[in-house]
């Protein structure tokens, strides 16, 4: 019986949630060379938050930046400020979902555009820690 | 100054306040060396970062690293392996392995691939993402061994590197930087430093038998001495006892120790006249050059295996994000900048000259080998040279079809003479495994993430 309401509850999660964004991402930025970065975005309806990390001008650096937006008909909006930026940097992210279930699109920040890919990442838990 | 030992016994010394000059391989010695030595067998691991242009689609199709055909007729002439042609019977390419333990595992460590990579290499384990000093990651197979036959010479295994290595604190995405400085790891938790300098290696062998501190070099640069000038007088009473081939197998060791220390002390006076270094903050006996440098400690390493002081060596020839160039090579980009080549035929194409000209490095390391008389044969049919990178396309950061080697024969523990090709999604860590068999260590069941043995002796060449 259990295993039942587990499988009519995961099928209504699907069908609320055919095509959504919810989880976390492996965002590939295609700027000369590929630059992974993780993306973490929940999504509610049509809405969505999420946090991008991207790397600064120091090697090794991050900034992280609040998201929001949208998703909607496999179309993804989403836009933050760097805080602390000089000059201050809005990211704006645009995006499509494929098919296969990957998203690709272009990130601009200042006057560049970069384009990017993105898959689902599954989280793995190492042994021996 | 006395001569320490009885009848030439395998651990005859020439002493001399601070120095200790282990004997070189001696016919005199051979019968109480014979029994340990002539079955010893030596490991140098060498790491170098930022994967090879031929882990990318385009290097693949090109064999920019693993040649096209499998088996023993395998042609090296279009790969970053080319200068290895000479050794190539001894030489064993394993390629199409992974190292899925440096891929990200949390969503925290994406992206943080250059700064996780090195400690991947040797241990083949998950470095836990920290900056603090909770670091964890996997004891490497160059400890493994030393563990097991380190114990029969004065130093168990030395650490080499070849960039500056940052010490404490964090370099990156949350690591420490250990992670990116080590390759060497006595356990999960314990890394071990690596040495720069090539000053502080040769007093490490020679000079620190008795503590003495590492300044005693600079004096002896100072007063134009040698660490041999001391033993001089016990070493041709020596050389009195022994017949003509000893003698001048005696005579050949002491001229190759002069001339590394020779060597190290010019580089310490050019490095103390005031011109301006390349390296500003590397230590007075580091050369400028990449070559010299590399070259100078692989000669360290052969004259280490040829007194027995050590039989182990971890060597690291480059460190993360380095963004050093390789003038020598014919790439005048930048080593980081390089292995970022979009993909771009051309650029990928520079990249694979950098990858050639470092395996050149190993190349003049085993001639070296080659050309030293072990206790049967040359030193280099009792080494095993291992090389290869935890990174496999530096453009996509990832560690999948990364660049593997080995040369030499362990004694006769690896046939040579193979290119063996794995099927796809074997680990590394499963050709680790198979080299620690294979060096006499059958009861290690499991290395980092390997999930069979991968048998360096196959016959079947591919898959």
């Amino acid at each position: 019986m259990k295993l039942l309401l587990a499988a009519l509850a995961f099928a209504a999660a699907a069908l609320a949630d055919p095509v959504g964004v919810n989880g976390t991402w492996t965002m590939t930025l295609h700027a000369g060379h590929d630059i992974p970065t993780p993306l973490v975005l929940k999504q509610q309806d049509t809405k969505v938050t999420g946090t991008i990390r991207l790397p600064t001008q120091t090697i090794g650096q991050l900034v992280e930046v609040d998201l929001t937006g949208e998703f909607v008909d496999r179309a993804l909006t989403l836009s933050g400020t760097v805080e602390n930026a000089d000059p201050p940097a809005t990211v704006k992210i645009a995006g499509t979902m494929k098919d296969d279930g990957t998203l690709e699109g272009t990130l601009a920040m200042h006057t560049h555009g970069v384009p990017w890919t993105a898959e689902r990442f599954k989280e793995r838990k190492p042994s021996g820690f | 100054m006395f001569l320490t030992g009885r009848h030439l016994s395998r651990r005859t010394f020439l002493q001399a306040g601070a120095a200790s000059i282990a004997l070189p391989y001696l016919d005199a010695t051979m019968p109480a060396r014979v029994s340990a030595a002539a079955r010893a067998q030596r490991l140098i691991c060498i790491e170098v970062v930022h994967g090879a242009a031929g882990s990318s689609a385009f290097g693949r199709q090109k064999h920019l690293w693993a040649p096209a055909q499998v088996g023993r007729d395998f042609d090296l002439t279009p790969t970053s392996l080319r200068a290895l042609e000479p050794f190539r019977d001894c030489l064993t390419i394993v390629s199409n392995t992974d190292v899925d333990p440096a891929e990200p595992f949390t969503a925290t460590e994406i992206g943080g691939d250059h700064f996780r990579s090195s400690a991947v290499f040797l241990t083949q384990a998950h470095p836990r993402q920290t900056e603090g000093g909770d670091i964890r990651a996997g004891t490497s197979l160059d400890q493994l061994f030393a563990r097991r036959y380190g114990v029969e010479t004065p130093i168990p295994s030395m650490q080499l590197c070849i960039e500056r290595v940052d010490g404490g604190g964090g370099c990156g995405y949350g690591y420490s930087c250990v992670y990116a400085d080590a390759i060497s790891w006595a356990s999960p938790t314990r890394p071990l430093p690596m040495i720069r300098d090539p000053r502080v290696v040769f007093d490490r062998l020679f000079g620190m038998a008795r503590g003495a501190s590492s300044a005693a070099g600079r004096d002896r640069l100072a007063e134009d001495r040698s660490i041999l000038d001391g033993v001089l007088a016990s070493a041709a009473r020596l050389a009195r006892g022994l017949g003509p081939a000893d003698r001048a197998r005696l005579s050949e060791y002491f001229d190759n120790v002069r001339e590394i220390e020779r060597q190290i002390q010019q580089i310490e006076a050019h490095n103390a006249s005031g011109e301006l270094r390349e390296l500003p903050e590397a230590p007075l006996g580091v050369p400028d050059a990449f070559g010299a440098h590399v070259k100078l400690l692989c000669d360290l390493q052969v004259l280490a295996f040829r007194a027995d002081v050590t039989r182990v060596f971890a060597f690291k020839l480059g460190r993360d994000t380095s963004n050093r160039t390789y003038p020598d090579s014919g790439c005048p980009t930048p080593f980081h900048n390089a292995s970022h080549h979009g993909g771009r035929e051309a650029r990928i194409l520079e990249f694979a000259k950098i990858n050639a000209y470092h395996v050149g490095m190993i190349a003049y390391l085993l001639d070296r080998l080659r050309g030293m008389p072990g206790p049967a044969g040359s030193l280099l049919d009792e080494t095993l040279v291992l090389y290869g990178s935890p990174m496999g396309d530096p453009n996509q950061h990832n560690h999948k079809r990364v660049p593997f080697f080995c040369a030499g024969r362990a004694g006769d523990a690896i046939p040579g003479g193979l290119h063996l090709q794995a099927p796809n999604e074997t680990p590394l860590a499963n050709v680790m495994l198979g080299i620690l068999h294979a060096l006499g260590l059958p009861d290690v069941e499991r290395f980092g993430d390997s999930d069979g043995v991968f048998d360096l002796r196959r016959t079947e060449t591919r898959g």
